[in-house]
């Protein structure tokens, strides 16, 4: 909210206070004043410059070339306005000025050929408004030369302040100013009302009902008569554009003027558009249509709080006035509202609508249901001194059941225990009293506080330490230098996440962190995705199901840059819909799941002097994720199942599987998946659910002697049929041997013509020891020879080198 | 005399040795100092006739001659040897060396790392919890009651009326205390969501770290006493901060914490809007309504939590102008830290 300091001081004299000081302490108890304007250094280089000439431009038909006279020299200045007249006054910026809308500054300039030194501005060029439809003239009277601060009155300091959902009270200068009163130890003045009431009771000019009590707990009125409509007054104005409203009238412009004094919103109805005179509050009871004052034509959700007359609707309560009862230049007769309105029933209309208004902001924080009279009675004042109207005698004021103030306990005691420190019984008396709380002192340091209503915020003991925290300031409260620890166990639940990430780096692998939010199709291609109700766009309307839709796009952003060779991971949530359910209504309709990813794509090894390039390869992946298993434990407990068959993502793939679980799932990316994500060279992956692997008990690592005795190691290579496997081979191999064969190694496998078609050559490595004693060669030879035979027939494979 | 002799091999020796060229010319030395036949065997071979009484004395100055002469010897034959393998040598040892790749860590989880070493020394465990919450874990338990403008706060995602994807770290709070008696010291740090147009200042995920600290005696003195040594320890021990107060449903009183801004040292710039300082986190002492949904007694305990956010820590600290590329997932910006 924009606040002015000049209003601020109509109710706390600040005027020995710097404005630094101001803003500090404003922005210390509470209420951030994010951005300051001081007009007098703003507008400092800004005159009152007089028009002596305007010619046309000579290349160019919009634009003028004015000399203007500063009461100095006279100056040649281009000018694009339309209304720039010879003989007017204008704010005119000499070269050197920076000008407030885009922090700019002026410099001479030729404009399509002719000099310009200078400017003659616009409201907006000096952020008073947004208006640019032309240039700002003024009173002819002023002498040129004056500073523009001077003529104008420009020498208030305007605060943009940011107003915390809890301080209704705070978006109003009344309420501001008693921060103020309280922080710097001054009096607070409320305005003085002059009520001049005429003779004509309000009662015989209009009547008001309150038809839904919960939602509208108070609804005060006061009437003027016979006002005349008019253009504001100039202080009126400025006070009301100096915080960026817009001037309208001079009825419009009070009631503005009061809210932004008070904190009060209120509305003037034009009293003769209202059929029988009479306001109605009440709620909607189907759902039906209504044209707001700007024109637009809206829905009314059924149960929408109304203000209506004898007829028909005239306002939505809290939020806008209608089209058929505001204000004109020939009203007469006003009927002001001052209400208060239940906050979450304004809070939904609002919603619902999505309008949110001055009024409504207030309202749906809550406004203060004691001061709407008071509200009323300055608005009518206002209204009959500014708008000549004469006030009818009284007011109507439906309250039917008081809002009480609330009454709250303070202790001294529970202060010290909550902040750390002590304040004075004296102290907290004066800043609760200044804050405008009735503060009765108990024995046992005890205070009883008496809360004001326009205070909503303040529900318990600890609001009321606040209250006495904020304004004694913050840094008050000591900072201690030690603190206890408690030697109960400490948990970090984090521990195997960072574990892991440290195995895939060694691993050579880098960490990505993709969004979760996800299109539908990517999201569906691998899970049942939850669906957002209120996405940003359609391209974040899902959950991933998965991490490798991301980590494709990852990898195709790369390529896209230029970056070909990728060994990546990720470990991240998904979201999946459990079997048959289509909406989440528990925890139990959804699995939110930790997974773990590998990438590869493109060179593992690029040229290089020492070797050839190598390709990333299935067999990378593979090695990858089983040294990764090594690390945490698992290798041993997990085991393989290979794939060739139909996959709608993989070419080939493996699976990791703890009993009958499969746990992991990853390999060579089909290459029409990948050119939907247009990505042109081999991707492999592989996905781990994570939180199933933490579930799986891992058997504490205990240490075992290593092997004092030698190994004895043979070689043997064999040509087999190409279909025949790896894995059956070794298997055969450890089964059929004795058991001081300990493992069986694959150390070399090709291909060739001389070895025949469908033929391949694959050589093994067999390692025996024991682990208590020497071999002797005769054992050896002995299982080595039986394997040859038993191999040999087995696969019907040819031992080579024979 | 014997003496006089030693002395003059010395000096004869030093010369010779010096006008060595090569390794033949140092075998000739070897052979005329060292041989069989060499210069110090024949003194030595003169011992026999030195006075009985001086014998001693003598020999032990023959010694050392032949120690020192060795040892010169070797050394430079040594060094010739080691001379002669190098030019002979076809080892270009200026060949760049073979490259070893090792991944990094995101940016985001270092960062993450090193705060969470900093408040496990102080004596927190770290837990964590759900991304996609229930309204009431996210909201109402933390004192947000329904229809209320403190929603407004934070722009959520909602999958339906009754759940969302958590807006902050703070329902985890609610987790842990449910499942435990006070005393409770731990940050959650996780990933949250916000319904918010993407910038290059804001996106619509980000990270957080919630911190909790429920026992007997807890204070907002503490809490500041707290953050301050981890601001110190993170930031450096010379920058200044401030607590101001603010609004969070969920804590009471609320606070902000500022610090000076690094970039300009306080002096105002783009980075911190020209007001010096910098808004690092939000803190306060639990709200009582927050420990009456989870049956702490408010009147026995007290406690504080705070949270930060890390893309906006990393982004100051790393000197990162757009958010958005931490989440682009570019290689050469991974490979960079």
């Amino acid at each position: 909210m924009k606040v002015s300091l000049n209003w601020l001081n109509d109710y706390v004299d600040l005027k020995d206070i710097s404005t630094g000081e101001i803003v500090d302490s404003l922005t210390m108890s509470g209420l951030e004043v994010e951005d300051v304007v001081d007009q007098k250094e703003m507008y400092k280089n800004f005159i009152v410059g007089f028009v002596e000439k305007k010619e046309k431009h000579p290349n160019a038909d919009r634009l003028s070339v004015c000399i203007v006279a500063t009461g100095k020299e006279s100056v040649s200045v281009i000018c694009g306005a339309r209304n720039v007249e010879r003989g007017q006054k204008v704010v005119f910026a000499p070269v050197g000025t920076i000008i407030p809308k885009g922090n700019v500054e002026l410099k001479k300039a030729k404009i399509r050929g002719v000099e310009s030194s200078g400017m003659i501005c616009a409201e907006d060029e000096l952020l008073l408004s947004e208006d640019h439809s032309g240039i700002m003239v003024l009173d002819p009277k002023l002498k040129e030369g004056t500073p523009i601060v001077d003529a104008l009155n420009l020498d208030d300091v305007l605060m943009e302040i940011a107003i915390t959902p809890n301080r209704p009270d705070a978006l109003s200068h009344l309420g501001v100013a008693r921060d103020l009163s309280a922080i710097f130890k001054k009096d607070l003045h409320l305005p003085k009302i002059n009520l001049k009431e005429s003779n004509i009771d309000i009662n015989d000019t209009a009547s008001i009902e309150i038809a839904d009590e919960k939602n509208c707990p108070r609804y005060s009125s006061l009437v003027v008569l016979d006002v005349k409509v008019d253009d504001s007054p100039d202080w009126l104005k400025n006070k009301i554009s100096s915080i960026g409203l817009r001037p309208i009238n001079n009825i419009v412009d009070i009631t503005n003027y009061v809210m932004y004094e008070t904190g009060q919103p209120l509305h003037a109805f034009d009293l003769d558009r209202l059929n029988g005179k009479k306001i109605i509050v009440k709620s909607t009871k189907r759902k039906s249509e209504f044209t707001t004052l700007d024109s637009k034509e809206r829905e009314l959700l059924r149960d929408t709080l109304m203000i209506c007359d004898a007829e028909k609707d005239v306002a939505i309560a809290g939020v806008m006035g209608g089209e058929n009862s505001e204000i004109y230049y020939d009203t007469k007769n006003v009927l002001i509202e001052s209400a208060y309105f239940d906050p979450s029933s304004i809070r939904k209309t609002s919603k619902y609508m999505q309008l949110s208004t001055d009024a409504s902001y207030r309202f749906e924080r809550g406004t203060d249901p004691n001061n709407t009279l008071f509200a009323a009675e300055r608005t009518a004042a206002l209204i009959g001194e500014i708008a000549d109207g004469k006030i009818a005698k009284g007011s109507i004021d439906v309250y039917p059941k008081m809002i009480e103030e609330r009454i709250v306990k303070f202790r001294l005691r529970r202060l010290n225990k909550i902040l750390g420190f002590n304040v004075s019984a004296e102290d907290s008396i004066q800043i609760f009293e200044k804050l405008g709380f009735g503060v009765k002192q108990l024995a046992n340091e005890e205070l009883k506080v008496t809360v004001p209503t326009y205070r909503p915020d303040i529900e318990q003991e600890v609001d009321l330490i606040e209250e006495i925290a904020r304004i004694s300031g913050y840094h008050n409260v000591p900072t201690i230098p030690r603190i206890s620890i408690t030697l109960d166990t400490k948990h970090d639940e984090t521990v195997l996440t960072n574990n892991v990430r440290d195995f895939s780096n060694a691993l050579g692998l880098s960490e990505i962190i993709n969004n979760p939010l996800q299109p539908e199709l990517l999201a569906k291609s691998t899970g049942d995705a939850v669906k957002l109700s209120n996405p940003l766009s359609m391209d974040m309307a899902y959950l991933r199901t998965s991490l490798l839709p991301g980590a494709l796009s990852v990898v195709a952003r790369n390529l896209n840059r230029g970056e070909k060779n990728l060994s990546l991971f990720e470990i991240g949530n998904v979201f999946n819909l459990k079997e048959d359910k289509s909406d989440i209504n528990s925890f139990d309709d959804f699995d939110e799941e930790e997974k773990i990813i590998f990438i590869l794509s493109g060179k593992k090894v690029e040229r290089d002097w020492f070797s050839d390039t190598k390709e990333y390869d299935f067999y990378d992946l593979k090695g990858i994720v089983n040294s990764f298993l090594s690390k945490i434990s698992l290798d041993n407990l997990l085991n393989d199942s290979y794939y060739s068959i139909y996959n709608n993502i993989y070419e080939f793939y493996l699976t990791k599987n703890f009993k009958d679980r499969e746990v992991g799932l990853g390999g060579k990316i089909r290459s029409d998946v990948l050119k939907k994500f247009d990505i042109e060279q081999n991707v492999y992956c592989f996905e781990f659910n994570f939180s199933e692997l933490k579930q799986i008990p891992v058997i504490q690592n205990k240490y075992s002697e290593p092997l004092k005795y030698p190994k004895v190691f043979r070689d043997f290579a064999f040509v087999f049929d190409k279909t025949v496997l790896f894995d059956d081979v070794r298997n055969f191999i450890q089964v059929k041997s004795s058991k001081l064969l300990k493992n069986v190694n694959v150390f070399d496998i090709f291909e060739s013509k001389e070895l025949g078609q469908n033929k391949r050559s694959m050589a093994f490595e067999l390692e025996y020891f024991d682990m208590d004693r020497t071999l002797t060669e005769e054992e050896v030879e002995k299982d080595f020879e039986k394997l040859i035979k038993l191999v040999s027939k087995q696969f019907n494979a040819k031992l080579r080198g024979n | 005399m014997l003496t006089d002799n030693i002395t003059r091999v010395k000096k004869d020796f030093s010369k010779d040795i010096a006008d060595v060229k090569d390794i033949g010319d140092l075998e000739e030395i070897r052979i005329k100092y060292l041989g069989r036949n060499g210069i110090i065997s024949k003194l030595f071979d003169q011992l026999k006739d030195v006075p009985k009484d001086d014998k001693p004395a003598v020999g032990k100055e023959l010694n050392l001659l032949r120690i020192n002469v060795t040892s010169q010897f070797e050394k430079l034959q040594t060094s010739l040897a080691s001379e002669k393998d190098e030019k002979e040598s076809k080892v270009d040892l200026t060949l760049p060396g073979k490259k070893y790749q090792i991944g990094s860590k995101h940016i985001l989880t270092q960062t993450l790392d090193e705060m969470k070493s900093i408040f496990k020394g102080m004596g927190f465990s770290i837990h964590e919890g759900p991304e996609l919450e229930s309204d009431y874990y996210n909201f109402e338990a933390l004192n947000f009651p329904h229809d209320h403008p403190a929603r407004d706060m934070q722009d959520t995602f909602f999958i339906n009326e009754d759940f969302l994807l958590r807006t902050h770290t703070s329902p985890v709070q609610i987790r842990l205390m449910e499942n435990m008696k006070p005393p409770v010291r731990a940050i959650m740090p996780g990933r949250v969501y916000r319904n918010e147009a993407v910038s290059a200042r804001s996106y619509c995920m980000f990270h957080q770290v919630e911190g909790l600290y429920v026992d007997t005696d807890v204070t907002f003195a503490e809490l500041k006493g707290t953050l301050v040594a981890f601001a110190h320890q993170y930031y450096g021990k010379d920058l200044k901060y401030r607590f101001r107060p603010s609004f969070f449903p969920f804590t009471e009183p609320s606070a902000e914490m500022d610090i000076t801004c690094f970039m300009c040292k306080g002096e105002g710039c783009n980075i911190c809007k020209y007001t010096g300082w910098l808004e690092i986190l939000g803190c306060g002492m639990v709200h009582p309504n927050v420990f009456k949904s989870v049956n702490y007694d408010s009147e026995k305990y007290t406690g504080y939590a705070f949270g930060m956010g890390i893309e906006r820590i990393a982004m100051l600290k790393y000197g990162i102008t757009d958010i958005r590329i931490f989440f682009e997932n570019d290689f050469r910006f991974l490979k960079q830290f």
